[in-house]
């Protein structure tokens, strides 16, 4: 009798430490937080922020493998942000949130390899170096300079669809193209582009806001 | 009616033999047989993770989903003109069916330690039968010295 409790004993101990061993193969706890790199729970045909991240991600790999931009013996001087970046597709879209997510992951990454200008700060630079010129300001720690810097490539790009529609499902199909160029701002030369495109299909489109 | 069902079965057998299969041919049964799976404590700093699965230097099919769906040709990596790393891998699906999956990659320093942050997931799309072409590249470039791609089925 003895013999079959130690046994049991073993047998319990043996199952639990096993169990112990294996994953817990469940979902965790709902929570309203969604991976942006990961397509959510409202899905479209448009332009979405898993989209934003591959795109912009894709374009600032192939960008500090080329040696014009990122292997100069002087770092270039790169303008980013959405003045000659131009949406003419169907989707609503914030541009900046794409020059802008490019822009930082750039800069952050580029690690002195290229330097950043940031011209859609223009007029707050010329508030203050006027105010520091009149003497209504001091000159604070930084050297002064001639003028402000100035651009050596400058990015540029489209985004366009092509939609279509079938009448007797309500299906949607979405083609979406984006392109991205850096112009070299002394003679329009386009040194480098990438092109990031995808279709999405689905039954009904969601509102984009 | 013995007599008759020894070559009744033999035929059976070569008639399922005889199919010709056309490229690619995955043998899952291998492939499944290679895979190197050692149970272990935690990871300990310092010491080699135990878990053999997910080796450096390879793509780790991650979904259930796919995993007896693709089958992984080859993986390279070179250094590009700027001194980043540029990774392709050759992914070759097994099935009469389209699949999208999507892969990312992770760039790690000389002591297996992530240099850099992990790449956005990009999709490769696969029509059946089909080899598709996977390629990324790393940010930094004398700090990276290994790497580790995920590959999933897009949802």
């Amino acid at each position: 009798m003895h013999r079959v409790r130690l046994g049991l004993v073993v047998l319990a101990t043996a199952a639990t430490l096993s169990a112990c061993q294996r994953v817990d193969n469940t979902p965790g706890s709902p929570t309203v937080y969604v991976d942006p790199a990961t397509s959510g729970p409202v899905k479209g045909v448009g332009i979405e922020s898993q989209d934003i991240v591959s795109m912009t991600d894709q374009m600032m790999r192939d960008m500090l493998s080329q040696p014009r931009l990122a292997n100069a013996a002087t770092p270039p001087s790169i303008i980013i942000d959405s003045e000659y970046f131009h949406n003419e597709s169907s989707s609503r879209l914030n541009k900046n949130s794409i020059t802008d997510r490019l822009r930082v992951g750039l800069n952050r990454a580029a690690a002195g390899r290229m330097q950043f200008v940031g011209r859609h700060y223009a007029d707050m630079v010329a508030k203050e170096r006027d105010l520091k010129r009149q003497g209504t300001v001091d000159r604070a720690t930084l050297p002064a300079t001639q003028a402000q810097k100035g651009g050596d490539y400058r990015l540029g790009g489209r985004i366009t669809s092509l939609d279509s529609r079938d009448p007797k499902t309500g299906m949607m199909q979405r083609y979406n193209q984006i392109v991205f160029e850096m112009v070299d701002l002394e003679t329009a030369e386009i040194v480098w582009s990438g092109i990031y495109e995808f279709a999405k299909a689905a039954q009904d489109d969601i509102i984009y806001r | 009616m013995k007599r008759l069902f020894a070559p009744a079965l033999g035929l059976l057998l070569l008639g399922g033999c005889s199919g010709i299969e056309p490229a690619p041919h995955c043998d899952m049964g291998r492939v499944s047989s290679q895979r190197d799976l050692v149970p272990g404590p935690a990871m300990v700093p310092d010491e080699k993770s135990p878990l053999k699965e997910m080796p450096l230097n390879s793509v780790n099919i991650t979904d259930p989903a796919i995993i007896n769906k693709l089958y992984v040709r080859s993986i390279s990596a070179r250094r590009t003109a700027t001194g980043t790393v540029e990774v392709m891998a050759q992914v070759v699906n097994c099935t009469d069916f389209p699949l999208n999956a999507e892969a990312r990659t992770q760039f790690t320093d000389a002591s297996g330690a992530p240099a850099e942050i992990v790449s956005a997931w990009q999709r490769v799309h696969l029509s059946p039968r089909t080899i598709g072409n996977y390629r990324e590249l790393s940010l930094g470039d004398k700090t990276v010295d290994g790497y580790l791609i995920e590959m999933r089925e897009t949802k």
